[in-house]
């Protein structure tokens, strides 16, 4: 594809709604990530103790 | 970077050889070749080393008195002569030109080692008040010798921006993904053989780098890819290559993303020149933050930079940089850190981080197939893709940390010394492949021509990504995680 006309997709996109899948993974993701990091810090304060 | 490193990539995950594998030969072929001298035999120590200078005659020697009879500059053409032989034999299996490479590796080669000896001239690089003494003079801009990265970057980006055929020309050398592997597959021997002095140190090191991939997967993506959909208005097929090369690792992941996701091939490649741009921004600007804020906080300061600079190239090489300029600052006071410990956490979070590439690809992959490009059973996202795009020359970085770990831990006091001499040799090499990524990286940002592709919008993500949300949180957790902790004291 020509570089102008990547451009102007990238300028014109019309938004796309999140879809109920694309929401499960963004909260999914970041849900896991916050519990996952709390039990680490919790692990590191233990072995740091 | 335009359709030239991404592509070279796309098309390589094709190629039985490619980047990834030859770094797993090379880099253990040096390391090797380095251990030698534990058998008495020094094969690599005509290699040249620099040093700060006033008068250029001084600048370079070789690396074992041994070799003293050799002069700085005959070292030096004998390590381009190695590096010449060893990269044209990688370019032949890569299918390149060789003999076109060989020329423009030349021509690459030295001007990235003179930005190198540049770098070394005193009135850049000294920095105490006794270097000042020792080279007569009254001022520098105390960048330490490893400013010559820096003046090898610069270089790279006024060729690129203000010669851009006489880049495009080098084209065929500027491998900065090949370079960086290599680097860090010797770096792994470096670092094991320096971590085997403080195991405990070390093993807290690896345990906070598993904080990284959660923050970096979990946390960084999420985000960011939800700020590019919602707030951008990007679709999907941008988002996740975007969001994957903000958040993980630049070009490997938004190529892997892209791939798995069956996004266009230009996604990713456009994707990729926007991490190696901001790359290059935040190589010029975090290591010198991180002295200033983060000096007596050194390791919080190596997390910093290995959870904020997005592509291993400039990551680890913005971590070496980081290491002389704390070290150097700690010096001035009185407190002299043992080398390697800064430069090997951000190593270890980088390397930590892209060991989930395969993982994360294939878990997209496998939503986008099922879920929302739905695919025909032929076409979803197969298990065999964690393999494929798992980057593989992180088994040549574990291959010589096992090595390099074994060899430190059941060796004697003797022979204990020969193998830290043997470790310095190696390290010629990998500071020599690091100025090589600097250099090829500063070529292949051109700026300009980036714009016109349509970089704008993209990099609007960037920038609110990384300045509102990166860069805090990377921080945040590197505080959390390394905050107290030290690199143990040298001697």
């Amino acid at each position: 594809m020509a570089d102008t006309d990547l451009r102007k997709e990238i300028q014109e996109q019309q938004a796309e709604p999140l879809l109920p899948i694309e929401k499960k993974l963004i909260v999914g993701s970041l849900l896991t990530g916050v519990v996952l990091l709390a039990a680490l810090v919790v692990v590191n304060l233990f072995l740091g103790s | 970077m335009t359709d030239t490193t991404a592509s070279r990539l796309q098309t390589a995950t094709r190629l039985t050889i490619n980047e990834d594998w030859l770094s797993v030969l090379i880099g253990p072929l040096v390391f090797g070749l380095a251990l030698a001298s534990l058998g008495n035999v020094d094969l690599l120590g005509w290699a040249a080393t620099t040093k700060v200078w006033t008068d250029p005659s001084h600048a370079l020697a070789p690396f074992a008195p041994s070799y003293g009879a050799l002069s700085g500059l005959a070292a030096l053409f004998a390590t381009y002569l190695a590096l010449l032989l060893v990269l044209s034999a990688a370019a032949a299996a890569l299918k390149a030109d060789v003999r076109r490479f060989a020329l423009t590796f030349s021509v690459t080669f030295w001007l990235a080692y003179a930005s190198w000896i540049l770098g070394s001239y005193a009135h850049l690089a000294a920095v105490t008040p006794a270097d000042f003494s020792k080279y007569g003079i009254s001022w520098s801009l105390r960048l330490t010798n490893e400013g010559g990265y820096i003046i090898a970057l610069l270089l790279g980006l006024i060729i690129a921006n203000f010669f851009p055929r006489f880049a495009a020309w080098l084209n065929e050398a500027i491998r900065p993904e090949l370079y960086i592997k290599i680097a860090i597959v010797v770096l792994g021997g470096v670092i094991a053989v320096t971590a085997a002095g403080k195991l405990n140190l070390a093993s807290t090191v690896f345990l906070r780098g598993i904080a990284a991939i959660i923050e970096a997967y979990l946390i960084y993506w999420a985000v960011i890819y939800f700020i590019a959909r919602q707030y951008f208005g990007f679709s999907r097929e941008w988002a996740a290559p975007l969001a994957s090369g903000i958040s993980i690792c630049g070009v490997a992941a938004a190529i892997a993303t892209g791939g798995a996701i069956r996004a266009r091939p230009q996604v990713a490649v456009l994707v990729s020149s926007l991490v190696v741009v901001f790359a290059v921004i935040e190589v010029l600007i975090l290591p010198f933050l991180a002295q200033t804020f983060l000096a007596h906080e050194p390791l919080v300061a190596a997390s910093w930079i290995g959870l904020s600079v997005k592509t291993d190239g400039a990551a680890v090489a913005a971590g070496g940089i980081t290491e002389a300029l704390i070290l150097t600052k700690n010096a001035a006071e009185g407190i002299n850190y043992q080398p390697g410990w800064i430069l090997g956490t951000t190593a270890t979070i980088k390397v930590f981080i892209d060991l989930f590439i395969g993982i994360w690809a294939f878990i997209l992959a496998h939503i986008w197939t099922t879920y929302i490009n739905v695919a025909k059973p032929s076409s979803r996202a197969k298990l065999v893709e964690i393999y494929q795009r798992f980057p593989k020359f992180i088994l040549g970085f574990i291959l010589t940390f096992i090595i390099g770990l074994s060899l430190a831990l059941s060796l004697g006091k003797a022979q204990a010394a020969q193998l830290t001499a043997a470790i310095g040799e190696a390290n010629i090499f990998r500071v020599t492949f690091f100025i090589l990524t600097f250099f090829s990286i500063g070529v292949l940002s051109n700026f300009r021509k980036l714009w016109e592709d349509g970089l704008g919008k993209l990099a609007a993500v960037y920038v609110v990504s990384l300045f509102g949300f990166v860069i805090w949180v990377g921080l945040a957790i590197s505080w959390l995680f390394f905050h107290g902790i030290k690199p143990p004291l040298a001697g």
